[in-house]
């Protein structure tokens, strides 16, 4: 095993708080790209 | 009055059909076949696969939900097309045999005016000697009764391991062209996790094997993505996962035989391997399910519907890798021969891989096949509803929804570990799914700003969030439809 992710790194990603305004981002994020639509390539 | 029938209920069948009965008088007919009497939420199967839940968590029956809702279904498999009708029946049908209850065994022609297609893949385990959950120490996770036989299994060497034992475990994909990466990623995160939260993870040794070239290809030709304010290829995200967890990995493996705690592959140098374990999950290659077509007079019309999956308007014209682009990809999922049949989802043909094709020195073909699970699913099952909606209000055949998979955008959100304080998911999109290597040349096919990567706790709350929200909609409770696919 070899650590490739700082402590640091690892408090922030695993903190509650910090990752509840994660979660907010994400979401909004994820929406953007999926419901941001979709379309044909051909007459693009 | 029309009559569309749809055959299959996964996540593109079940879509498709709710849309369809949601935008459509009750004058025309909506049809589901299907031979599978429950609805799956299939990304979750992960955790059903360590045990974080039950197999009821992740289903629900069809007959109750498609009867409140108007929907007509018949618990039945299809066995052959006859988009032409025949000698006695003048409309097109799909003759489907039922599977449960009285008329098991019974065959009928369900004539329709409008076909989808939405039966997915055959899970092909056949086509990996050895290869069959359950057997020869390999297990699967893909359907929840699988998943539930692999906790089984689990469950009983995590009790073994805490009595000292070691084992070896080996995770990824069981066929030179599986596809599905993204379900074995996760798996194997998952149980490295819960080994963890046992207190057992140094008794055992983890392995990835995988045909992918790379790490993180996902079958997907790999990524470039965001990552905090870095830009970072995705078999270094990977890698870096891999390593932080202890997990080895062996890459470009074509598994061809299985026998009782072993794994036989090739490697793309031509050199035959084999690794032993104690626990595989591995997934099995996807193929079409065979199905035979027949034109008025019975002849054999098969290749006018299929090429192992269904043709769609793809171009199928072969070329080498570097001559693919976006446009060889479907834009409406329909059939060239039958404007009335449409396949979205894993049903329809993909014109080629996405990830670059690969062959061993032997002469085997080692790539990935392309991913259409999810999101892809869900997305084309709706357009080629909107569509269907449009022939019928409209009476014209012009198909104005459009949704190739080069335009199109992915959320995987991949669990790495369950947990409300202790879980972690791995959040990636990408833009577009099918790399657009003229319209994104520095970016390796894809837009920067929508294809991403995030590792942390949120992750594993967005994959619950998501779970939940599906299965809400799926069972087309007040505004599900506002839940974007």
């Amino acid at each position: 095993m070899t650590r490739r992710i700082s402590k640091y790194k690892r408090f922030m990603m695993m903190n509650p708080i910090v990752q509840f305004f994660k979660f907010i981002y994400l979401s909004i994020k994820v929406l953007i790209v999926v419901a941001g639509g979709h379309g044909g390539t051909r007459n693009a | 009055m029309a009559k569309i029938v749809v055959l299959g209920a996964g996540i593109a069948g079940h879509v498709a059909a709710s849309h369809l009965r949601r935008k459509l008088s009750k004058k025309h007919d909506v049809v589901v076949v299907s031979p599978n009497g429950n609805y799956q939420w299939i990304p979750s199967n992960i955790w059903v696969g360590i045990g974080r839940m039950k197999p009821k968590d992740i289903l629900f029956p069809l007959a109750p939900l498609y009867a409140k809702k108007h929907i007509d279904y018949k618990q039945a498999k299809a066995v052959s097309f006859h988009p032409e009708g025949d000698q006695e029946e003048a409309k097109p049908y799909v003759l489907s045999e039922y599977v449960v209850g009285d008329d098991k065994g019974k065959r009928e022609k369900v004539t329709y005016d409008y076909l989808i297609n939405a039966t997915g893949p055959k899970l092909n385990f056949e086509a990996t000697e050895g290869l069959s959950p359950g057997k020869n120490k390999t297990h699967s996770v893909c359907t929840y009764t699988h998943a539930q036989e692999a906790w089984i299994e689990l469950e009983g060497l995590i009790k073994e391991m805490k009595q000292g034992k070691k084992i070896k475990i080996l995770i990824g994909t069981g066929h030179a062209k599986s596809t599905c990466q993204g379900a074995a990623f996760e798996y194997i995160l998952n149980v490295e996790q819960e080994l963890r939260r046992h207190k057992v993870r140094d008794m055992a040794e983890i392995t990835w094997i995988s045909n992918e070239y790379n790490l993180g290809d996902f079958g997907m030709d790999g990524m470039l993505m965001s990552y905090g304010s870095n830009i970072m290829k995705s078999n270094e995200m990977v890698e870096m996962i891999f390593e932080d967890r202890g997990i080895s990995w062996i890459l470009g493996a074509g598994v061809n035989k299985v026998e009782d705690g072993v794994a036989y592959y090739e490697t793309l140098d031509g050199d035959h391997k084999e690794e032993s374990y104690d626990f595989a999950m591995l997934i099995p290659s996807f193929s079409g399910h065979g199905f035979k077509a027949y034109g008025k007079a019975g002849e054999d019309i098969t290749d006018k519907l299929f090429r192992g999956f269904m043709i769609v308007d793809a171009d199928y014209t072969p070329k080498p890798y570097e001559e693919w682009s976006v446009q060889d990809w479907p834009e409406t999922y329909q059939n060239p021969s039958y404007s009335n049949i449409f396949a979205p989802g894993i049903a329809f043909a993909p014109p080629h891989s996405i990830s670059k094709p690969r062959k061993s020195k032997n002469g085997t073909d080692i790539t990935p096949a392309p991913p259409r699970t999810g999101m892809p699913s869900g997305i084309t099952a709706k357009l080629v509803a909107d569509n269907i909606i449009e022939m019928i209000k409209h009476s014209n055949n012009e198909l104005h929804h459009k949704g190739s998979m080069g335009n199109m955008g992915a959320a995987c959100i991949a669990s790495a570990g369950f947990g409300m304080t202790k879980g972690s998911g791995i959040s990636i999109t990408t833009y577009p799914i099918v790399p657009d290597y003229k319209k994104y040349p520095d970016t390796h096919g894809r837009k920067l700003g929508k294809t991403f990567g995030s590792i942390g706790l949120a992750g594993h709350w967005l994959k619950l969030a998501l779970h939940y929200a599906f299965i809400y909609k799926a069972k087309m409770k007040p505004f599900w439809w506002l839940i974007p696919e």
